[in-house]
């Protein structure tokens, strides 16, 4: 019954899908606007469809019906509740219905966003693709990666569970979904780019309209990163949270795209520069998800073997394939034509630093790219294996991130247009011996190394200069009478929050790494050892069994608290036995205990590793405020005038002003920014945002 | 905005072709990533070419699980066929039988042998885990995983093909059938004569 | 006035404004010079190993190093690294015997000799390259003459800032719209 209730919710939503893409093609060359008007039915039918499917499938999953194949295989009668829900998204053809869901939604959500414009071509052109790649998806259910497959044979009277990795934590509730979130959420922007191309529409503010859809899936997309480091970390056992492996490269590509399109966006919004680089960036954000999922479900890359026990591979590079033509074409056929008027004047610029900021970005998404299929490559044209392992990405890395600290310093206080080394260097004095004072300080407290002292310096130097740019936004938002509160929220201010989460990582990933110490202890029960300051007590051993878990705790008491519980568990019946680590967190360092070797006959000693590393819960701190500052920048801020100045005051004479004329004996006027050319229809491009926090003028002598 | 446009007219028409230039580089660059991705690599499932394969065999020497001792040395002049599992691993599990077939159908003096070394795994475990599948030839223990070391060894169920001169021939990587292995001995004996 | 201005009067020159960054720089520099430098004993054999061991890729696991795992093989070589040091064997010669056994692919980082200098050359490469391409489009723009200011444009402009200046704001020239 569920197998038939959910092949039935994969089918419904795929030709619901087909049949969309087919009536709004139709529309779009006849010209009959009645007909894009009905996508959002479609769109319906799609959401139906999948939640159909993920209704049955979970249904499967919790009344532990086995005659599906897929709940045989990721589910048991001893799976505890949390596990047997999130079992769905714990193998492969699940995690597509999840994708399908969720995909499924944001397509609802946005027909209905812009219902007042779907006669437009430009919306239904966007419809149209999404849609596509819904058919993608559902036609991948209906077919290859079916979940609702049923088993060949006798229903096997209990399943085998989800991977024992998947049961350990609750995290694996949160991870996937938001990850999808973020994924899944950058088909809409991709989608109304496309339609952007296609319908020679660039001009306009569908972009900008959008760029509030990207912030959110950039948003989710960093939190289901940083979950996904904070997961490894408690459930893997080696002290780690990044290891560079395909997988998390799979999913930090698109991010680091999407951060670079969010930056030049504002250039655009601006001064209508960028546009076609825009477009492809958030093209290629979207090929990269779909070239990360084909990385990760196709598992080309960690087992070249295992690319031929799944058939999805193929097709999901075939995929990628044709969205990388499509949009490399459609580039290519329009982007010269679409070229936007203007240009930047000055490196030494808010333009300048964005288009330093993307250049460094995309060289980081080349080196992580490169990393990632390098074994490949060399694999194929040298048939020996190679591997390129974290201390290449750590080193290629370190520079580029050390730059990105650099610029989010320099960056906020750059005025547009064009500014002078002293403007610059007025606004940033403070900030810099801020900077300047944090690494004498550490240097006085011991730390050594350039790289952890260059990045807690140009960590500080950005922190105080974002900091700097929130205060003045929230005096100068009390001063005209919005009040202080108004200062912290919009796109920049938001934005300003961002980099603090940024800096408080960058610094937590110096200290962690630079500093983090591992060591190993043997102590027998009432034993205690010293291990890089911390005192290690093991108390005794004790024995769990649990329907779910049966394991051996080593019970350890870390500076006097606890006890923590180290252990080696086995999840379920007949599965390998898994060290699951236990942590002692603080502000100031994380100790992490593993049981490297259990004693061979009762009451012998027992082997803990034990692992230092300074400042790791800053790293989940500064996950919070970024989402946080995601959050702030989402809120809409006050609408502003287009005309309202955006530029430091440039002295009158030192520039030919075209507004005023030179030679003006007046006071200095701001160099006025217009907005740009083009009709808006979904509202002004230049929305408010107090994105340029009004500046201490500097005083007059008498 | 007119004026500008006229003014830049002739700059616009030197570059009208950077996005398609750029663009026609990066559908060459993808194509080609794709084309490297749909293909898998030219070799046989379970051939492994390590730098182990050529040269001498790291000897093997040590308490088997019978509670004897194993020399690898022992046996040079024959065809030795060293395999390295565990009782825990599924494929391990999977490929004994063929093991055990392999082994009676090479049983008189003088063929090939079998040996097998314990990976990472307790030693009555591994031994239950042979009587219960009728596995007979020695079966030498790596307490300390030395021996694995020594030849390479990433993760059960792995098999060394050694020459009687005490060279590796193969290595074979996943479990092996008494087939695979019979044409793999045959393979090698040509290559020798 | 503006505080540039300010120091153009006469007896105050343009440089002293970059003073205090004159100063910044040369504290950064000393303590930048003073932190590093690592001072201390040199390494000890367990230091030696363990920074061998991060170099070195667990073969039975995903990608992490040997130092980080506790897996049977990493453990075994971990043991075979320490036993080395101790004989006073060089980084290269327990890195050339683990290439020995499991073939260059145990290495985490991918030699610079050879085909696979590759990895190391490309990125560097490619930011030259891009950072050529962006300061030739520049160039090509700054080169060319600023674009012709129309009367259009002027009445845009101060109609502009006649709207600001209606709206009430300090700093800007009052102009009665056309």
């Amino acid at each position: 019954m569920n197998a038939a209730l959910g092949r039935s919710g994969v089918l419904l939503a795929l030709a619901a899908s087909v049949a969309g893409v087919a009536v709004i093609a139709y529309g779009l060359a006849r010209k009959r606007t009645d007909l894009a008007r009905t996508a959002r039915v479609y769109a319906g039918l799609v959401l139906a469809g999948a939640v159909v499917a993920t209704v049955a499938m979970q249904r499967a999953l919790i009344t532990h019906d086995f005659s599906l194949a897929f709940v045989a295989a990721n589910n048991s009668r001893s799976t505890p509740l949390l596990y047997t829900i999130t079992g769905m998204w714990s193998a492969l053809a699940g995690s597509i219905l999840l994708w399908g869901l969720i995909l499924a939604g944001y397509i609802v959500a946005m027909v209905w966003r812009f219902r007042r414009q779907a006669a437009d071509p430009l919306v239904a052109w966007a419809t149209l693709v999404t849609l596509v790649v819904a058919a993608f998806f559902f036609g991948l259910m209906a077919g290859p990666a079916d979940p609702f497959a049923t088993v060949t044979g006798p229903v096997p009277g209990n399943g085998l569970g989800p991977n024992v990795l998947l049961q350990d934590n609750p995290l694996v509730a949160f991870h996937p979904p938001l990850l999808y979130l973020g994924f899944v959420g950058f088909t809409i922007p991709f989608a109304f780019a496309v339609a952007s191309l296609v319908t020679g529409r660039i001009g306009e503010g569908w972009q900008v309209a959008t760029r509030r859809w990207t912030l959110f899936a950039w948003g989710f997309l960093t939190v289901g990163i940083v979950l996904g480091a904070w997961w490894s970390y408690q459930v893997l056992g080696w002290g780690g949270f990044w290891a560079w492996d395909p997988v998390e490269n799979a999913s930090f590509l698109p991010w680091l795209c999407a951060t670079a399109y969010l930056h030049s966006v504002m250039v655009q919004e601006r001064r209508g520069l960028l546009r076609v680089w825009n477009l492809s960036l958030v093209i290629a954000t979207f090929c990269l998800t779909i070239l990360g999922t084909f990385l990760t479900r196709s598992g080309v890359i960690t087992s070249v073997h295992a690319f031929s026990d799944s058939d999805i591979g193929p097709l999901l590079l075939g995929f990628f394939g044709v969205v990388l033509a499509g949009g490399v074409g459609l580039i290519a056929w329009r982007g010269d034509r679409l070229r936007s008027p203007g240009g930047i004047d000055s490196v030494v610029s808010r333009e300048g630093a964005f288009l330093v900021n993307n250049l460094l970005f995309v060289l980081f998404a080349f080196v992580v790219l490169l990393g990632t299929v390098f074994p490949l490559l060399y694999e194929a044209f040298r048939g020996q294996q190679v591997t390129v392992g974290a201390p290449y990405f750590n080193a290629m890395t370190l520079p580029i991130g050390l730059a990105l600290l650099l610029l989010m310093a320099i960056g906020p206080a750059l005025p547009w247009r064009k500014t002078t080394a002293s403007t610059l260097r007025d606004r940033l004095t403070v900030p810099a011996w801020v900077g300047a004072l944090v690494i004498v300080a550490c240097v006085a407290g011991g730390v050594r190394g350039l790289a952890p002292l260059g990045a807690f310096g140009l960590g500080a130097f950005a922190a105080a200069a974002n900091a700097r740019q929130l205060v003045l936004s929230a005096r100068g938002a009390r001063r005209s009478g919005a009040g202080a509160w108004r200062g912290l929220v919009g796109r920049a201010n938001g934005g300003m929050v961002v980099h603090l989460g940024v800096v408080v990582i960058a610094v937590a990933l110096a200290a962690a790494t630079s500093f983090g110490h591992r060591g190993e202890v043997t102590l027998r029960p009432g034993q205690v050892a010293f291990s890089d300051g911390h005192r290690i007590e093991l108390v005794r051993l004790a024995f769990v069994r649990t329907p779910a878990r049966t394991a051996t705790e080593a019970l350890v008491m870390v500076d006097g608290h606890g006890p923590l519980r180290p252990a080696v568990s086995q999840f379920g019946a007949n599965t390998e036995a898994v060290g699951t680590p236990a942590i002692e967190s603080s502000l100031e360092d994380d100790v992490y205990l593993t049981v490297d070797a259990l004693p061979a006959a009762p009451g012998g000693p027992v082997t803990i590793g034990v692992t230092v590393q300074p400042l790791v819960a800053w790293l989940w701190g500064g996950g919070v405020l970024l989402v946080l500052g995601a959050l702030l920048a989402a809120v809409p801020g006050r609408r502003r005038r287009p005309t309202d100045p955006v530029s430091a005051p440039v002295p009158a004479g030192e520039t030919g002003d075209p507004g005023g004329g030179s030679g003006d004996a007046g006071p200095p006027r701001p160099v006025v920014v217009a907005p740009a050319p083009g009709r808006s229809p979904v509202g002004t491009e230049a929305r408010g945002d107090d994105e340029h926090a009004p500046e201490p003028v500097p005083a007059r002598s008498p | 905005m007119t004026q500008t446009e006229g003014a830049t007219a002739r700059p616009e028409l030197r570059r009208r072709h950077t996005a398609r230039w750029v663009a026609g580089v990066i559908l060459v660059v993808g194509a080609a990533l794709v084309a490297l991705l749909a293909t898998s690599p030219p070799q046989s499932a379970t051939e492994v070419d390590t730098p182990l394969v050529g040269q001498a065999a790291p000897d093997i020497a040590g308490a088997t699980l019978g509670g004897g001792s194993f020399d690898l040395a022992a046996l040079r002049g024959r065809w030795v066929v060293v395999n390295f599992f565990a009782s825990w691993c599924p494929p391990c599990q999977q490929e004994e039988p063929e093991l055990v077939a392999f082994a009676y159908a090479h049983r008189s003096p003088g063929d090939a042998a079998l040996v097998g070394v314990v990976f990472d795994d307790a030693a009555s475990s591994a031994h239950s885990f042979m009587q219960s599948t009728g596995a007979s030839w020695p079966a030498v223990i790596d307490p300390d995983g030395q021996l694995a070391l020594n030849y390479g060894v990433r993760g059960p169920p792995e098999t060394f093909i050694v020459a009687p001169d005490g060279t590796v021939v193969v290595h074979l990587d996943g479990p092996v059938t008494a087939a695979s292995l019979d044409h793999w001995l045959v393979l090698a004996k040509q290559g020798r004569s | 006035m503006s505080a540039s201005s300010a120091r153009r009067s006469p007896g105050r020159p343009g440089w002293v404004g970059w003073m205090p960054w004159a100063a910044l720089a040369v504290v950064v520099g000393v303590a930048l010079g003073v932190g590093s430098t690592h001072g201390g004993p040199p390494a000890t054999v367990a230091e030696r190993a363990n920074a061998i061991d991060a170099l070195v890729r667990c073969p039975s696991c995903d990608g992490i190093s040997v130092a980080d795992s506790s897996a049977s093989t990493a453990v075994a070589i971990r043991q075979v690294v320490l036993t080395r040091v101790r004989a006073g064997q060089t980084d290269a010669q327990i890195d050339s015997f683990l290439v020995s056994r499991y073939g260059p692919g145990i290495l985490l980082r991918p030699p610079v000799q050879g085909w696979t200098a590759w990895v190391w050359l490309a990125p560097p490469a490619v930011l030259a390259g891009a950072v050529v391409g962006l300061v030739a489009v520049l160039w090509r723009r700054r080169s060319r003459a600023p674009a012709p200011v129309s009367a259009d444009d002027r009445a845009l402009v101060q109609r502009a800032l006649a709207e600001r200046a209606g709206a009430g704001r300090a700093g800007s020239e009052v102009v009665t719209a056309p």
